[in-house]
C-alpha cells in the first residue's frame, strides 16, 4: 500500500495507507490515550478516549480542488467540525492531527471523569493495580477529583465467576469490549457477550460451561482495568512485587514465550511475553494455568532406591553409583545393545542432548527413542526438518497471498495457539483449507472443510497432488532445479483420476480442486499436519511432501510444512538424536525395545521425563521384566514406581535451557528460582551418571547421510537434520550453556544457537513505544530476553534436491466383524502430571468414547451410557459422548489419563465392535 | 400556505377504509407499482424520486433518490429496509400509516425495492405496535395473494419478498445501523461507519433504509409525477409532512401539511390544533422530536421546513411537535427528556452511557429541590463533555434538552437551586 504523509503535533510522519491515527501517532512517538483500542484487536471506537483534533485540507465542493489560502498553503478544516476518535480514523495525505489542544484535553478529562463515575476505586485491593491503564491514564490525563456524588454510584455484586477460571467485577468494568472482541475475533470462541443496555450494560458468558475457551486467560491481560481477574492469580501478589523471568511453555510444540512471575521462590502467575514469531502476545490457558505443577507437594525430593518392594530415599552419591554400577554390569555381561534409553519430548535440548550422548556414546547403545512405543502410537514421520517452514517465516505477517492446508490435525487440542495464528492469517486475507476425518473447531474459520473417510486420508492427499498435475499448477522453475522424479510420479499416477481418488476418500472433487488451486496459486503456502495425519500413515505424508514440492512451497520464508508432534520439544528431541535412526547404526525404537525387554534381549533402561507405563499394562510388564531400570523425573510416575532407581530433577523453573519449537525456533528459558528441593537439572544428572561410569566402547553418532550436495534426499523420515558431528568424549559441563555450546558445535543446523547469541536476538520493535506500558500494561511483557533463532531446514539450502515419493495407497479394507474405526485423539487437558495443582483440574477430560448420532442410535445408547469396545487386541469399557457432526462409523477416544488405550489398540487405527453394557 | 385539499400520505382521512385492500384498489391502488414494473426501468424510478426531491422523513431529511444512488454498481443482493421503529418522543405518524393506510406503504416499498433492484425488503416495526404489525402482515398477505408481491410480479420476472420484523422496545433500534444489528439477531447497537449501509448494511450487503413516511410518498410520486409533487412545500423541502402534534394543544394529532407551513398556523389554525389548552401561552415547542432544539413563544413564525428550522438552531427531525405551555417547569422538562435518553442509551460509548446517567442524577436533585450551587456549571461541563464526542446521535441528542433549557431558562435553574432544601418537586402538568 502506498504511504501517507501527515503532520502530528507539528511533526511530519509517513505511515502506510490505512493506518489509523492512534497507530500513526505511536509511530511518531506521540501517545494518544486509549481504552477500547488495542493494536492487536479490530478497533471499535466506543470508549471515546482517543478523541483528537483532525484537520484536513478544505476542498471546494464545486471544483473539488483544495482551497489555497493567502499564505499559499491549503486552508485547513476541522474534520466534521468536532473531535474524531483516532483509533478508527484512517490517516490521509495532508492531514494534521493535534493531540494536545485545550479541546482535546477537555474531552480526555471528560471521558475519564465519566469512566470513574461508577468505578469503585478499589485500587488498593485490585489485582490490576500497578499495571492498570485506567490508573495510569487517570494520573496522566484525568481530573484529580470527581464531581459525581459518591452515593449515586452504581453497585454490583462483587466479583462473580464468569467461568471457573475468570472472575468479573462489574463495578470495575469500563465496558470497552476488548474481552468480547478477543473471544469473537481472535480466539473464535464467541462465548462472551453483553446483556442489558445503558448503565446496566454488563459482560456475560453465553456458553455452557461458562467461558468455555482455551484462551480465556488472555482477556485478563487485555482488560484495561481489574474487571477480569483469574482464579489463579486473584489476591496472590501485588504486581510490583513480582520478578518476571523469561520462560518458554513446555506443553506443546508452539513454544509460547512466557514469563514466570516470581515472588522470592514462589510462582505468582504466568504471563505471556511478546514474540511475533511465536505467540504474538497470547498464550493458551494450558500454558497460563498449567504451571503450578512446579510447586506441587508431590514433587520428588530425593533419589529413591529399590529395597525389595519399596523405593526408599537415598543420598545422591549412592544412587548415582548404583546406576553406574548396574548399567556397566549389564553392558559387561550382555553388551551395550542390551541397554536402551527413552527420553520425553518435553525435556529441554540440553537434557536430551546429553541423554543421547550418555546412551549412544558413553554407554554405546543405539537404542534410543522419544516416544512411548505404545501400540497405538503412530510412527513419527517428520517433514518438518526436511521441508519445514522456510527460515524467516513469521505467521503473524502471513495473510493475503498465503494458503494454509491443515491435514489431519486438531490445532485447538494439539497446539492451541496455532488457532489464533491461523485465524489471524484468515483475518488478514489468507486462505484456509481443513482436511480432517472428524470435525474440529478450526474448520469453522476455513474457506473449505474437507472430511475424508477415516482411513482414506491418503487418497484425499493424493487427489490434491493429482489435481496439481492435472491442472498444470506445477512450479516449473522450482521443480526443475530441486525436484527429481516428476516423470516417475506422473507415471505412477497415470491410472488415477482426481475424481476416482476423491470418490474413494469420500470427499467433494470440487473442494479438492479448489484447495489444490488455492494452495498452488498462492504466493505462499503452508501445510500443517498432526496426529490424525500421522495415524493415517506414511502415504499421507509422502503426498503432502510432493504437494509442497510440486508447487514450489518449500525452502523459502512464508512457505513449507509444520508438524504438530506430541510434546513441547519433540522437534528438539529428534534434532538431538533421541531416536533410533540418528546414529550410524540403527537401534531399537521404543516398540522394539518393549519386545526385546520381554524376551530378554534388552536388560536395562534409562528413562527420562517419560511415563510409558501409564495406562499401559503391557509396557509395565515389559519394564518389570528388565534387570535394571533408572527413571529420571519430577514426579513418582507409574513408570518411576517400577524403577530400581529414581532420580529427581528440577523443573523448568529451577534451571535454564532451550527448546526447539515446531517452526524450528530455538528458544531459551531462564532459571526462575533456586532449584526446588535442590534438585539438579536433567543434564547434570546425565553428567553425574556418565562420570561415574567406567569408560567403554563408544557409538559413532556421525550421520550416514550428509545434508548438502546435489543429491536426492529422503524427503521424509525422521532423520535429516538430526545429523551430528562426533561430540567430544569428555563430560565437562559446568553450566547449561556449556552443553548448549556443544550442541551448537555438533548438531547440524544448531550452529550459532549459543546462549550468548540467543540472548542477543532482539525483538524488532513490533510497533511498541517506550511508554507503551502505560496504555496496554498487563497485556504482556516486552521481549527483552531474546526471541530465539530459527534454525535452517534441509530445504533452506538451495542446493538440496528432493525426490517425489507419492504413491498410490494400498486399498483400505474394512474389518469384516469389527465395523468401527477407532482413532485416538489428543486433548489439551489430558489429566497429565502438568495439571497438578492447576485450576484446570476441573476441565480435565475424563475418559470417554465419542460416537456419532447414528451409531449411538444403532446401539440405543444415550450420553453417559457405558459401551464395550472390542478389538483384536482386547476390550475396554467407557462412557459415551455423542458428537452431532461426527461421521457414522468413526469412533474417537480421547487420549487422556485413565484411558487404557493400549489394551485395545492394534495400531494407530483400530477396528472395533461396539456393544452396550449399561 | 393553504391546508391540503387532498392528502398525499394520510389518505385514510380522505377515503373511508382505505386500509381495506379492495378499497385501496378501487382508488388506483397498486397502479403505480404496475406502471413502475411494466413500463419503467429501475433507473427511471430513481430519477423521478430524485426529481421530486423526496427527502427522508426519519429525521435527517436526506434526499431519498440521492441515497439510492449511493448503492455500489453491480453488487447483489441488496436489501431495502423500512424503518418503522418510531420511538422518538412525540412522534406517531408511522403508526397511523401502517394502521390506516398500509397498502400505500406496501406499494411504496415494492416500487422502491424495484428501483434499487432489491428482492427482499424488511419492515422493522416498533415492538409496542403489536396490533398494527399484525394488520400490516395481513395486508402483505393480501398483496401476495394478488401477485403484487412474491414471484414474477406482473409477469415481468421481478420477485420481491417483504418480511415484518418486530423490535423489542428500544429507541436505539431506530438508528439505522442498530436496526440492522437487531434485525440480524444481535444486540441493538449502532455500528461504526464507514462502511455506510448503502455499501455494507444488513448482513454486510448493500442496503437502503428509509422511513415509513418516506416510502409511503413513493406511489403518489410515481403515479402523479415529480412536478405534481413539487407543487407542495418549498423549493428545498418539497411535498407534505405529517406533523405529530402533542402536548398542550386543544386538538393534538397527526396533521399532514405542506412543508413551509408556519408553526403558528399548525398550533392555532382551526384546520389544525385550534390553539393552546386553556388559551395559555406557549412556553416551549420542541418541533422535531426530543432530539430537536427548543423553540419558545418568540419563534412561532418559523416555517416548518428543514431549512427554516435549522436556521433557528433546531431541526425538523421526525416532525413530532411537542407543545408545552407556561405551566411547565423547564427544569422538569429537561429532566424528563434526559431521563428518556438515559433510559434508552445503549451503553456502547462512554459519554452517552455515563453522561446521560450523570446529567439525570444532577437534574433529578435540582428538580427535587436538592440542587447545589455548583450544579449549573456542572451541568454545562457534563453536556460539553458529551457534545460532539458520542458514538451516535442518540448521545448527541441527549445534550439538546439540557442545553436548550439552560440557554433559554437559566433563571429557572437558579431559582430551583436557591429554593433548594424545601424539597418539593414542581409538577409537570399542574392539577386543574
Ligand atoms: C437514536 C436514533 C433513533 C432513530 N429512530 C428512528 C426511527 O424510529 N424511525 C426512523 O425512520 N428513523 C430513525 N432514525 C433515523 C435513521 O437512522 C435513518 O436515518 C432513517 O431511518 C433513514 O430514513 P429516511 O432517509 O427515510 O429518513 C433514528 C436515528 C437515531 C440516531
Ligand atoms: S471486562 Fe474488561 S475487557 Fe471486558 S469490557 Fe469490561 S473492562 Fe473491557
Ligand atoms: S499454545 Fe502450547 S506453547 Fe502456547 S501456552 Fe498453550 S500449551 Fe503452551
Ligand atoms: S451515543 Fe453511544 S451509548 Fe448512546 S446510544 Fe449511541 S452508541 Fe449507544
Ligand atoms: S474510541 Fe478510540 S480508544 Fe476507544
Amino acid at each position: 500500500m502506498p504511504d501517507v504523509t501527515l503532520v502530528i503535533n507539528g511533526q511530519t510522519v509517513t505511515v502506510p495507507a490505512g493506518t489509523n491515527i492512534v497507530d500513526a501517532a505511536r509511530a511518531a512517538g506521540v501517545a494518544i490515550p486509549v481504552f477500547c483500542y488495542h493494536p492487536r484487536l479490530p478497533p471499535v471506537g466506543m470508549c471515546r478516549m482517543c478523541l483528537v483534533e483532525v484537520w484536513t485540507p478544505r476542498v471546494d465542493p464545486a471544483t473539488r480542488q483544495v482551497v489555497i489560502g493567502d499564505d499559499g498553503k491549503p486552508v485547513m478544516a476541522l474534520m466534521m467540525g468536532k473531535l474524531q476518535p483516532g483509533c478508527v480514523t484512517p490517516v490521509s495525505d495532508g492531514m494534521e492531527v493535534r493531540t494536545a489542544t485545550e479541546k482535546v484535553h477537555v474531552a480526555q478529562k471528560g471521558q475519564l471523569e465519566f469512566l470513574l463515575t461508577s468505578h469503585p476505586l478499589d485500587c488498593p485491593v485490585c489485582d490490576k493495580g500497578g499495571e492498570c491503564p485506567l490508573q495510569n491514564l487517570t494520573m496522566q490525563f484525568g481530573p484529580s477529583t470527581s464531581r459525581f456524588d459518591y452515593g449515586d454510584k452504581i453497585h454490583f455484586e462483587k466479583p462473580i465467576p464468569l467461568g471457573d477460571l475468570i472472575y468479573l467485577d462489574r463495578e470495575r468494568c469500563i465496558l470497552c469490549s476488548r474481552c468480547v472482541r478477543f473471544q469473537d475475533e481472535l480466539a473464535g470462541d464467541p462465548v462472551l457477550g453483553f446483556d442489558h443496555r445503558g448503565r446496566a450494560w454488563e459482560i456475560i458468558s453465553k456458553s455452557d460451561p461458562p467461558f468455555d475457551s482455551k484462551f480465556s486467560g488472555n482477556t485478563t491481560d487485555i482488560c484495561p482495568v481489574g474487571a477480569l481477574t483469574s482464579a489463579d492469580f486473584r489476591f496472590k501478589a501485588r504486581v510490583w512485587e513480582v520478578r518476571p523471568t523469561a520462560s518458554i511453555c513446555p506443553h506443546c510444540p508452539v513454544g509460547c514465550n512466557l514469563s514466570l512471575d516470581m515472588r522470592h521462590d514462589k510462582l505468582m502467575r504466568v504471563m505471556p511475553r511478546e514474540n511475533d514469531y511465536v505467540n504474538e502476545i497470547w498464550i493458551c490457558d494450558k500454558g497460563r494455568f498449567g504451571m503450578r505443577f512446579i510447586e506441587s507437594a508431590d514433587r520428588l525430593r530425593h533419589p529413591l532406591i529399590r529395597k525389595g518392594d519399596s523405593l526408599v530415599p537415598a543420598p545422591w552419591d549412592e544412587a548415582i553409583a548404583l546406576v553406574a554400577e548396574k548399567l556397566s554390569q549389564i553392558r559387561e555381561h550382555a553388551g551395550a545393545a542390551s541397554l536402551g534409553g527413552l527420553a520425553g519430548p518435553e525435556l529441554p535440548n540440553e537434557d536430551l542432548y546429553l541423554f543421547q550422548k550418555l546412551v549412544r556414546q558413553t554407554l554405546g547403545s543405539p537404542n534410543l527413542d522419544c516416544s512411548t512405543g505404545a501400540s497405538g502410537a503412530p510412527e513419527v514421520v517428520d517433514l518438518a526438518a526436511t521441508l519445514g517452514v522456510g527460515r524467516g517465516t513469521n505467521l503473524a505477517k502471513s495473510g493475503a497471498g498465503t494458503a494454509v492446508l491443515i491435514m489431519g490435525a486438531d490445532p485447538e487440542e494439539e497446539a492451541p495457539l496455532y488457532v489464533l495464528r491461523l485465524r489471524g492469517i484468515v483475518a488478514r486475507g489468507g486462505d484456509l483449507t481443513v482436511i480432517n476425518p472428524y470435525p474440529t473447531k478450526l474448520e469453522r474459520s476455513a474457506a473449505r472443510s474437507i472430511r475424508p473417510h477415516a482411513g482414506f486420508e491418503a487418497f484425499a492427499a493424493l487427489a490434491l497432488v493429482k489435481a496439481v498435475l492435472d491442472q498444470g499448477l506445477i512450479a516449473t522453475e522450482f521443480v526443475t532445479a530441486r525436484v527429481q522424479g516428476l516423470d516417475e510420479l506422473t507415471a505412477r499416477l497415470r491410472e488415477q483420476s482426481v475424481e476416482s481418488l476423491c470418490e474413494t476418500a469420500g470427499v467433494s472433487e470440487a473442494s479438492v480442486r479448489a484447495a489444490a488451486q488455492a494452495f498452488a496459486t498462492a504466493e505462499h503456502a503452508i501445510i500443517i499436519y498432526g496426529r490424525a495425519a500421522l495415524a493415517a500413515g506414511e502415504d499421507v505424508l509422502r503426498a503432502l511432501t510432493d504437494l509442497a514440492l510440486l508447487t514450489g512451497k518449500a525452502g523459502r520464508p512464508g512457505s513449507g510444512v509444520i508438524a504438530l508432534l506430541p510434546g513441547g520439544n519433540a522437534r528438539g528431541a529428534l534434532d538431538m538424536g533421541v531416536h533410533p535412526g540418528a546414529g550410524s547404526r540403527r537401534g531399537m525404537g521404543a516398540r522394539e525395545m518393549w519386545a526385546a525387554a520381554r524376551d530378554g534381549r534388552l536388560r536395562g533402561m534409562i528413562i527420562a521425563g517419560m511415563d510409558p507405563a501409564r495406562d499401559n499394562p503391557a509396557i509395565a510388564a515389559a519394564l518389570d521384566a528388565l534387570e535394571f531400570v533408572v527413571v529420571q523425573d519430577i514426579f513418582l510416575t507409574e513408570t518411576a514406581q517400577r524403577a530400581d532407581v529414581v532420580l529427581p530433577t528440577a523443573s523448568i523453573a529451577g534451571r535454564e535451557g532451550t527448546f526447539t519449537n515446531a517452526e524450528r525456533r530455538v528458544q531459551r528459558f531462564r532459571q526462575a528460582r533456586i532449584p526446588e528441593y535442590n534438585t539438579p537439572a536433567g543434564w547434570e544428572v546425565m553428567q553425574r551418571i556418565a562420570r561415574a561410569l567406567p569408560p567403554g566402547r563408544s557409538e559413532s553418532v556421525t550421520d550416514a547421510r550428509p545434508v548438502a550436495g546435489r543429491r536426492a534426499q529422503r524427503a521424509s523420515g525422521a532423520t535429516a537434520t538430526a545429523t551430528m558431528d562426533a561430540p567430544p568424549a569428555t563430560w565437562d559441563y559446568a553450566v547449561a550453556s556449556d552443553v548448549a555450546d556443544e550442541i551448537a558445535a555438533t548438531v547440524r543446523g544448531y550452529a550459532g544457537t549459543t546462549y550468548a547469541s540467543l540472548g542477543l536476538t532482539r525483538a524488532p520493535e513490533w510497533g511498541r513505544q517506550p511508554d507503551e506500558a502505560v496504555y496496554y500494561d498487563g497485556t504482556s511483557y516486552q521481549n527483552a530476553e531474546g526471541i530465539g533463532i530459527q534454525i535452517a531446514a534441509t530445504a533452506d539450502d538451495p542446493k538440496t534436491v528432493f525426490a517425489l515419493r507419492a504413491r498410490v495407497p494400498a486399498p483400505f479394507t474394512r474389518h469384516a466383524t469389527r465395523p468401527y474405526l477407532l482413532l485416538a485423539v489428543t486433548r489439551a487437558y489430558d489429566g497429565g502430571e502438568w495439571g497438578r495443582e492447576s485450576k484446570l483440574r476441573s476441565r480435565m477430560v475424563p475418559p470417554h468414547v465419542i460416537l456419532s448420532v447414528a451409531d449411538a442410535a444403532a446401539h440405543s445408547v444415550a450420553p453417559g451410557a457405558i459401551v464395550r469396545l472390542e478389538s483384536d487386541a482386547g476390550r475396554i469399557e467407557l462412557p459415551v459422548q455423542i458428537e452431532v457432526t461426527l461421521p457414522q462409523g468413526l469412533v474417537l477416544i480421547p487420549d487422556v489419563c485413565g484411558t487404557p488405550l493400549s489394551t485395545i489398540q492394534t495400531g494407530p487405527q483400530t477396528w472395533v465392535a461396539i456393544s452396550r453394557v449399561a | 400556505m393553504p391546508p391540503l385539499t387532498e392528502h398525499v400520505v394520510l389518505r385514510d382521512l380522505d377515503i373511508v377504509n382505505i386500509a381495506d385492500f379492495d378499497v385501496y384498489l378501487q382508488h388506483g391502488g397498486y397502479e403505480a407499482l404496475r406502471s413502475a414494473v411494466t413500463e419503467h426501468t429501475p433507473a427511471d424510478i430513481v430519477q423521478v424520486v430524485k426529481d421530486a426531491g423526496l427527502r427522508g422523513r426519519g429525521g435527517a431529511g436526506f434526499p431519498a433518490g440521492v441515497k439510492w444512488g449511493f448503492l455500489p454498481k453491480g453488487v447483489y443482493p441488496r436489501y431495502l429496509l423500512c424503518n418503522c421503529d418510531e420511538s422518538e418522543p412525540g412522534t406517531f405518524n408511522n403508526h397511523q400509516i401502517i394502521d390506516r393506510n398500509p397498502h400505500q406503504l406496501i406499494e411504496g416499498i415494492a416500487i422502491s425495492a424495484y428501483a434499487i433492484e432489491a428482492h427482499t425488503a424488511f419492515i422493522y416495526v416498533r415492538g409496542e405496535f403489536a396490533a398494527a404489525a399484525r394488520g400490516l402482515e395481513r395486508a402483505i398477505a393480501r398483496a401476495y395473494a394478488h401477485g403484487f408481491l412474491g414471484k414474477d410480479i406482473f409477469g415481468r420476472g421481478y420477485d420481491l419478498d417483504i418480511f415484518v420484523h418486530r423490535g423489542a422496545g428500544a429507541y436505539i433500534c431506530g438508528e439505522e445501523t442498530a436496526l440492522m444489528e437487531s434485525l440480524e439477531g444481535k444486540i441493538g447497537q449502532p455500528r461504526l461507519r464507514p462502511p455506510f449501509p448503502a455499501v455494507a448494511g444488513l448482513y454486510g450487503k448493500p442496503t437502503i433504509i428509509n422511513n415509513v413516511e418516506t416510502l409511503a410518498n413513493v406511489p403518489m410520486i410515481v403515479r402523479n409525477g415529480a412536478a405534481w409533487y413539487r407543487q407542495f412545500g418549498t423549493e428545498k423541502s418539497p411535498g407534505t409532512k405529517v406533523f405529530s402534534i402533542a402536548g398542550h394543544v386543544k386538538r393534538p394529532g397527526n396533521y399532514e401539511a405542506p412543508f413551509g407551513t408556519p408553526l403558528r398556523e399548525l398550533l392555532y389554525s382551526p384546520d389544525y390544533c385550534q390553539g393552546i389548552r386553556g388559551d395559555r401561552k406557549v412556553k416551549i415547542v420542541v418541533p422535531g422530536g426530543a432530539s430537536a432544539g427548543w423553540l419558545t413563544a418568540h419563534d412561532l413564525d418559523v416555517t416548518m421546513d428543514y431549512e427554516a428550522l435549522a436556521a433557528k438552531g433546531s431541526m425538523l427531525g421526525s416532525g413530532g411537535v411537542i407543545v408545552l405551555d407556561e405551566t411547565v417547569s423547564a427544569v422538569e422538562v429537561a429532566y424528563k427528556m434526559d431521563e428518556f435518553f438515559k433510559h434508552e442509551s445503549c451503553g456502547k460509548c462512554t459519554p452517552c452511557r455515563e453522561g446521560t446517567y450523570f446529567l439525570v442524577k444532577v437534574l433529578h436533585r435540582i428538580n427535587h429541590g436538592h440542587g447545589r450551587k455548583d450544579d449549573i456549571p456542572l451541568l454545562h461541563d457534563v453536556y460539553n463533555q458529551m457534545a460532539g464526542n458520542c458514538f451516535c446521535l442518540l448521545g448527541e441528542s441527549a445534550v439538546v434538552p439540557i442545553r436548550s433549557a439552560l440557554r433559554l431558562f437559566p433563571h429557572e435553574f437558579e431559582q430551583a437551586i436557591s429554593r433548594a432544601g424545601n424539597g418539593h418537586a414542581i409538577p409537570l402538568i399542574p392539577a386543574h
